[in-house]
């Protein structure tokens, strides 16, 4: 899908990591845990390396990036090494995926990262930093209140919190549409992009005996 | 020194440090009785927020990550209970989800709501200091009973590495 960017935000990176390790990686995470050797659910990315690989070309090495508990590619893409990432997700630490160089936090609960963004967002400012804080969000996520209180917050004060959206139309299992009854309209100053889904929401799909 | 009085000193030892930053409902303007205890504080130190108490302690805990210390104030503890995720769930799980790498430090005003002369009633004036103590493993939670515990525990808040909720009673701003 071809995704908007907002018109101030520059290009700062050019992007290493390719689509097809992108992929290689999540397929030897399917490998270690359908071996047993991740004691800690996994939530698989897939389908959205392309998007996700134009986006990070905005994101400086030096900028905060907050995910939420299907982290990979957004770690691998802002620079955590993949030895250290998959070594965190061997000891079951895959939902709360972290880095302080680079600057990475990520949450397993809806919409908790949102606030956090918006304080790192609010210090950069007072500190006169250059750089972005970039929050990466779902769409069940973007339908919350929470969104839209902090959304309200980061125009009004001018902070440079980037949101970016990755639709795939599923909370777990719960189509958000038919949840909520329709979807708002995405701001054009948030990034958004659509995908489908191919693992499941958390696990391989297949049944591990462990 | 007063009860009250106390908690002034201790707020203006706070602001002289370079890093801190106040924030929350009548920082700035006047509302409630912590506001009494911030006016004498340099504008610039002070953020005034909108009602939106969950936003506010992840916004508190982002200016930590940040390096800031953040002295974030709630009115009352019944107010407090509005932000229990970014509390218990992110605030209080920091250290342990990211293995001791983050150590957000936020210094976090309650105040448990006077019942004399006026009693603000059941939604204004509740004390969940017990449970709250039982939720919480790596912030510190101190109750100011007495004004001479006072400066010793906001200097304390300011120097350890972590974070503390200190707990102070409405009645005593009168009272002791």
């Amino acid at each position: 899908m071809k995704i908007k960017i907002p018109s101030h935000l520059k290009k700062v990176r050019d992007v290493k990591v390719q689509r097809h390790e992108l992929i290689d990686f999540e397929s030897n995470v399917v490998s270690q845990y359908e071996d047993g050797k991740i004691r800690g659910p996994v939530h698989l990315s897939k389908n959205n390396e392309n998007e996700l690989i134009d986006i990070f070309q905005y994101v400086h090495e030096d900028d905060w990036v907050f995910s939420s508990w299907r982290n990979h590619y957004h770690a691998l893409l802002h620079g955590i090494p993949r030895d250290t990432l998959m070594d965190m997700i061997v000891r079951g630490k895959s939902m709360s995926v972290y880095s302080d160089k680079p600057k990475f936090y990520s949450s397993s609960i809806v919409g908790g990262i949102i606030p956090l963004a918006l304080g790192t967002a609010r210090a950069q400012k007072m500190n006169d930093s250059k750089n972005k804080t970039w929050c990466f969000i779902g769409d069940m996520t973007f339908e919350t209140g929470i969104f839209y209180e902090a959304y309200k917050y980061v125009c009004n004060h001018d902070l440079s919190l980037q949101f970016v959206v990755e639709d795939n139309n599923m909370s777990t299992n719960t189509p958000t549409d038919e949840a909520w009854g329709g979807k708002r309209d995405v701001p054009d100053d948030v990034i958004y992009y659509k995908y489908e889904r191919e693992y499941p929401h958390h696990g391989t799909g297949n049944w591990i005996l462990f | 020194m007063k009860y009250k009085d106390e908690i002034i000193r201790s707020m203006e030892w706070l602001s002289e440090k370079e890093d801190t930053i106040f924030l929350g409902q009548s920082v700035l303007y006047s509302g409630n009785a912590i506001y009494n205890t911030l006016k004498t504080l340099p504008e610039e130190k002070r953020i005034e927020l909108p009602v939106f108490e969950e936003i506010q302690m992840g916004m508190s805990t982002g200016m930590a990550l940040e390096g800031l210390v953040p002295i974030s104030c709630f009115p009352r503890f019944d107010f407090l209970l509005r932000c229990m995720d970014g509390l218990v769930n992110h605030l209080d799980k920091m250290q342990h989800m990211t293995e001791g790498t983050f150590k957000p430090k936020v210094i976090m005003r309650t105040s448990i709501g006077s019942t004399s002369p006026l009693n603000g009633g059941v939604q204004h004036t509740q004390d969940h200091t017990d449970p709250i103590m039982r939720m919480l493993y790596e912030v510190n939670v101190v109750s100011l009973h007495e004004p001479k515990q006072i400066f010793p525990a906001f200097e304390e808040a300011y120097k350890t590495d972590c974070s503390t909720l200190l707990i102070e009673r409405g009645d005593y701003y009168n009272e002791k």
